[in-house]
């Protein structure tokens, strides 16, 4: 068994790395080993203070310091003082525990970290002969890091040794390399070294490695294109945004798919903007129309479709969290209207994330309160729509340095201030959001006041006047804010392209950088310009010919996920999949609690219980985190899709569609079943094939319809967008 | 006594059938293909099963496995403890049977945790893992972390054409996979196993179609499914998923494993008699047969164990008798098959209940201190770890918690309690939460 070693978390450590030549050893002045610039690093290099050794909640095995450092003066009292002081021994340096358990000269879960007398034994030795000093007074600071390269195109296994410098307050450069903690963000393309040498995998794309010291974030980008002869060029664009992407797949000698064809794109994008399938008669109409611009006008109409309200607003609730079990009926109810009038009236996204920023008064008449209800604690209000508006993630920070980003406790904790006035008063049975007082908040570990500050700006004396919101959502919303616009104009793009130039969405951060900056730019630009009109960076994005591509890959592309070289095939979200089986057999499905009709994207419920809708991932909403809808696969799903009894009945229902078809002829019924679920016209070969279907069992035609029918709804092709 | 072929002779029987599948089938090549890998994978691991009865609600253990008889008649209650078939353990007199096999498992006596809510504390039951502040108990699932079954499936993955984990009769709240994805989700059986005609849904298509039906079905999907192994599924993950799931749901459908597994009419009714007539007894059996065809772990969600008021009618007309005819005839059966060895099961509910009766004639929620019980998959039997104190208030002696219960299943399935699972954001979250697995009982 393995479970008494501790076998996962520590990475390979190095083994050979005792004979380094002396010189090297005299990275600092002579005598000036502390805790803070030469034992920290160490101690975050050899993963001490990580989430799985002596950086968790609780320690390991009694000795327990802040998670990644966040805390070194703890973290030094710890060391120094704690377990009365037998973890360093000042007289004899080479007996202190920390020493020898490091070096596994006496058992250690975690391991033998270093090497008795290497490099970085001689530091720890050194601090503990020099009475283990917390600082030295007078000491540079750092003032920036650099890694060397920045960045290099590569071929299949090849290897990179990196150089990590710090540049210090009075100028002076210092060679870090060797105290620094590497990441790589995609080891399938490149892995890193515990000691910064990068080798690329067999996998073509890109990978940022991460190197940090002492709190300092520098990336290198490993670019590894496709091996072999340079494909041609492709000159054809549609827009200005396939000139990035095409730039881009000449760098990764990367060609794009074709362009798809009518029928494909008439599916894609309707199920993007309005979430449903074309009906038989629109599949009909795109498809026999001869027009020049018929793909734009396509557009133009979905976007105006109370359709296309309904389905960007499920969309949002998600963000938003518009959460039944926590509001109530009436109060979620209210809140999902009001997301769906913004949509509806196309209102701005700054003004949008504003309007809700700034909510307060009765409830019932400023329904975007209810977030604030939803999100109880000013720390999750911060949090939650530092993901949905910025895309940036800080709930790491709560308690601790974010470990892949620059954000801090006190970041964390500046954001939460704007958020503390926000309470709720009950008057005559109706709950208004107020605003009130002038609460102080304090830095959870320093007790250090806190003001309310944005993230990456400098904090103020004192809090803003008034209602802090107003001030956060000024700075969130200008065209300038390094991140909102940015974001909106990825998340858009992601939700066209199944992936987002930044991905994870909502994860922007240094160490997790856009697959495409100048493309991720020119989104951005491009929605500054339209004023933050989302319809029209859609307009922009249907139209461009990167949206347009066919999901069939070449043989340059078929293992490319980054670069939109081609569509990917993406299944279709519960509410669409459920709005689609209903469409084909023609059955709506009956919801409690709402109005008949009512289509599955229209709910604004989203704990309305339902086997269908739980098990193709609708969220639950209890995260503002897109990753909470799952469109993952299952057996269950599998299952319900070939056995279900409810499918049957809509399948075999009196009412339904098959029921008109019976007494069409064999081929208007394929025509038709092929159009409502795949907004095609068979070919040749599948035509035949049902036919021959239909026609061997025209004793049981109903039957044969229905088993036709039943096969198209199982298809990959029907289940996802593809 | 034949002690382990079983499984191994499982996993290469489903192993050929699988294979034999996607040959024959040519258009679930893909699907095959790569579940043909993972078997291969699979069968190399060890190959203990796991059954999870959970009694929700909260088990009275001071009235059953950890009685007290010199306690104050405030707090002894109305059961007698009398001897088991192993010298020294004494247990309730409403479990006869159940001592009748206290060889096969044991008792942890001094089992604590912080928590006397049953929202939270079925969480920490189930994962291991404390809920946060934000934890909302009223969703199923409302798993912050995953479940036992969960981190299993998602570790071993499937032996074959069945599922890894499966929930039954209902999804325990606390049973699914939190950020493991749907991957690790369980297969849950949604009816009663209990009930006359039960069935598995969709397990089987609906009535009117019939074998037939359901072939040509099948056969023209095949002819229509134009991305099935196309260079576009080939390059779209999420189409391959589908493709593998899809592949497994008709081995499932089509599966003779499956098909017996769930099909407890073909169970000897003598032995259903046995299990006894209802949800518990059926449920036990059916996570028998389920285990017997490959599931790795399978948890029972069985309710009704808190009780609150006038409980000593109730536990002695209702619950106990069920209880004691459903275990030790688990016990028993596995033990007779062979499968005892390579099937750990374990008993408890979300806490025990107050030492104290209360003025209702029942007992509340008590986390400070209960009984844990279990046995099989490598559990030396007849033995008691731990002690409580007089009352049963709180451990004498070595306190256990839910943390060292995860560590303790986990290493006895192979699965190391000092792994790492990682959240959709990357961060890595430990299998246990500090663990400690407890040796006492291996």
């Amino acid at each position: 068994m393995t479970y008494g070693k501790f076998v996962s978390r520590p990475p390979v450590v190095c083994r050979v790395r005792f004979l380094f030549p002396l010189c090297l050893l005299v990275a600092t002045p002579l005598g000036a080993v502390d805790y803070v610039r030469d034992v920290l690093p160490l101690m975050s290099r050899f993963g001490c203070n990580g989430s799985a050794c002596h950086g968790k909640a609780e320690g390991q095995n009694g000795f327990k310091i802040s998670i990644f450092g966040a805390d070194p003066a703890a973290d030094h009292e710890a060391i120094t003082r704690q377990s009365r002081g037998r973890r360093i021994m000042l007289t004899a340096p080479e007996h202190s525990l920390l020493l020898r358990k490091a070096a596994g000269e006496v058992p250690h879960a975690g391991g033998s970290r270093m090497k008795t007398g290497s490099r970085e034994y001689t530091i720890l030795r050194d601090w503990v002969a020099q009475g283990a000093p917390f600082a030295t007074e007078g000491r540079a600071e750092i003032a920036s890091l650099t890694v060397e390269p920045v960045e290099r195109v590569m071929t299949f296994g090849q290897k990179q040794p990196l150089r990590v410098k710090a540049v210090l307050s009075d100028g002076t450069e210092q060679d870090v390399t060797w105290l620094t903690q590497f990441q790589s963000n995609d080891s399938a393309i490149a892995e890193v070294s515990e000691r910064g040498e990068v080798t690329t995998g067999s996998a073509v794309g890109q990978a940022a490695v991460m190197a940090r010291y002492l709190g300092r974030i520098a990336i290198f980008h490993a670019i590894v294109p496709r091996p072999g002869e340079a494909v041609a060029a492709r000159a054809e664009t549609f827009n200005e945004l396939d000139e990035h992407v095409q730039a881009k797949l000449r760098k990764m000698n990367l060609q794009a798919s074709a362009v798809a064809d009518d029928a494909t794109f008439l599916r894609r994008v309707t199920l993007d903007l309005i979430g449903r399938l074309p009906t038989v008669n629109e599949a009909r109409a795109f498809l026999q129309s001869t027009a020049q611009d018929k793909r734009a006008r396509l557009v133009d109409a979905l976007l105006d479709k109370p359709e296309f309200a309904d389905f960007w607003a499920l969309k949002w609730a998600d963000l938003l969290r518009v959460d039944r079990l926590v509001l109530d009926h009436h109060a979620a109810h209210d809140y999902h209207s009001w997301i769906r009038t913004a949509v509806a009236e196309n209102r701005p996204l700054d003004v949008f994330a504003r309007d809700l920023l700034t909510a307060q008064g009765p409830l019932e008449e400023q329904p975007a309160g209810y977030f604030f209800k939803v999100a109880k604690k000013p720390g999750e209000m911060a949090a939650s729509l530092s993901q949905v508006f910025l895309g940036v993630r800080i709930n790491c920070a709560e308690c601790h340095q974010h470990p892949t980003d620059r954000w801090t406790q006190r970041d964390y904790h500046g954001m939460r201030a704007f958020f503390e006035q926000v309470s709720y008063k009950k008057a005559g049975g109706a709950e208004a959001l107020i605003i009130q007082g002038n609460p102080q908040v304090k830095h959870p570990r320093t007790k250090e006041v806190v003001q309310p500050y944005a993230l990456g700006t400098t904090m103020p004396e004192s809090a803003p006047d008034g209602d802090r919101r107003a001030a956060l959502a000024q700075w969130m919303t200008a065209p300038e804010n390094p991140w909102f616009a940015r974001n909106m104009a990825n998340r858009l793009w992601a939700h066209f392209m199944g992936r987002g130039v930044v991905e994870p969405v909502d994860d922007f951060r240094a160490t997790n950088p856009p697959s495409n900056p100048a493309l991720l730019d020119a989104l951005t630009r491009r929605l500054i310009e339209q004023k933050f009109d989302a319809r029209a960076l859609i307009r922009l994005i249907t139209a461009s010919l990167t949206y347009q591509l066919s999901a069939t890959p070449n043989t340059t592309n078929e293992n490319d996920t980054q670069n939109f070289s081609r569509a990917v095939f993406r299944r279709l979200p519960a509410e669409s999949l459920l709005d689609a089986v209903c469409d084909v057999t023609g059955v709506p499905e009956k919801f409690s609690g709402v109005p008949a009709n009512t289509r599955a994207v229209e709910l604004w419920d989203s704990q309305q219980q339902h086997y269908f809708l739980k098990l193709f991932g609708r969220p639950s909403r209890t995260t503002p985190c897109v990753c909470e809808r799952s469109t993952g696969a299952s057996i269950s799903q599998a299952l319900h899709l070939m056995n279900s009894p409810n499918l049957q009945n809509k399948l075999a229902h009196a009412g339904g569609r098959l029921t008109q078809l019976v007494s069409m002829s064999d081929a208007q019924i394929i025509e038709e079943l092929w159009l409502v679920c795949f907004s095609r016209f068979p070919d040749e070969t599948e035509r035949q094939q049902a036919m021959e279907h239909l026609s061997t069992r025209q004793d049981k035609r109903r039957q044969s319809i229905e088993d036709l029918a039943w096969s198209l709804l199982n298809t990959v092709e029907f289940v996802f967008n593809h | 006594m034949n002690t382990s072929p079983f499984c191994d002779g499982l996993s290469r029987r489903s192993f050929l059938r699988v294979g034999a599948a996607s040959t024959l089938g040519a258009q679930f090549s893909l699907g095959g293909l790569l579940q043909a890998e993972s078997a291969v994978k699979t069968a190399t691991r060890g190959d203990v099963s796991f059954i999870f009865v959970f009694l929700r609600g909260g088990l009275s253990t001071i009235d059953t496995f950890d009685m007290k008889p010199d306690a104050p008649d405030t707090i002894r209650g109305e059961f007698k403890p009398v001897r088991t078939k192993v010298p020294g353990i004494h247990i309730c007199d409403q479990l006869p049977r159940i001592g009748g096999v206290m060889d096969q498992f044991s008792l942890i006596r001094s089992f604590t945790h912080q928590n006397a809510g049953h929202g939270h504390a079925d969480h920490y039951m189930m994962t291991g893992y404390h809920p946060t502040a934000a934890f909302n108990g009223s969703l199923t699932p409302n798993n912050e972390h995953p479940c036992m079954g969960s981190v299993i499936a998602s570790k071993l993955g499937a032996r074959g054409s069945i599922p890894p984990y499966v929930c039954l009769p209902t999804l325990h709240p606390s049973g699914s996979s939190a950020y493991l994805g749907p991957n690790a989700a369980p297969f849950t059986i949604e009816a009663d196993p209990n009930s006359p005609g039960f069935q598995v849904p969709d397990l089987m298509p609906p009535l009117s179609i019939d074998a037939q039906r359901l072939e040509d079905r099948r056969g023209l999907l095949s002819k229509v499914d134009r991305f099935q192994c196309s260079i576009e599924q080939k390059a779209n993950a999420a189409a391959r998923d589908l493709g593998v799931f899809s592949q497994r749901a008709v081995s499932l459908m089509t599966s003779k494993e499956a098909k017996q597994a769930f099909n407890l009419q073909a169970e000897d009714e003598k032995l259903r008699d046995a299990y006894g007539r209802n949800t518990l007894g059926q449920s036990c059996l059916m996570a028998r047969r389920l285990v017997e065809s490959g599931v790795r772990c399978v948890t029972i969600e069985h309710q009704n164990w808190d009780t609150h008021y006038g409980q000593f009618p109730t536990l002695k007309d209702d619950l106990l008798p069920k209880l004691d005819n459903a275990i030790s005839t688990l016990f028993t059966d596995l033990r007779q098959r062979g499968m005892l060895k390579k099937t750990l099961v374990v008993i408890t509910g979300e806490f025990g209940r107050t030492p104290k009766i209360s003025k209702e004639g029942g007992r509340d929620h008590w986390s400070r201190c209960f009984t844990v019980a279990l046995g099989g998959g490598g559990i030396q039997g007849g033995r008691v770890v731990g002690q409580s104190d007089k009352i049963a208030s709180d451990p004498a002696d070595s306190p256990y918690g839910p943390e060292d219960l995860c560590a303790t299943v986990y290493s006895l399935l192979g699965i190391s309690p000092h792994d790492e699972m990682h959240t959709p954001e990357g961060r890595p979250v430990m299998l246990t939460n500090n663990g400690r697995v407890i040796k006492e009982l291996i």
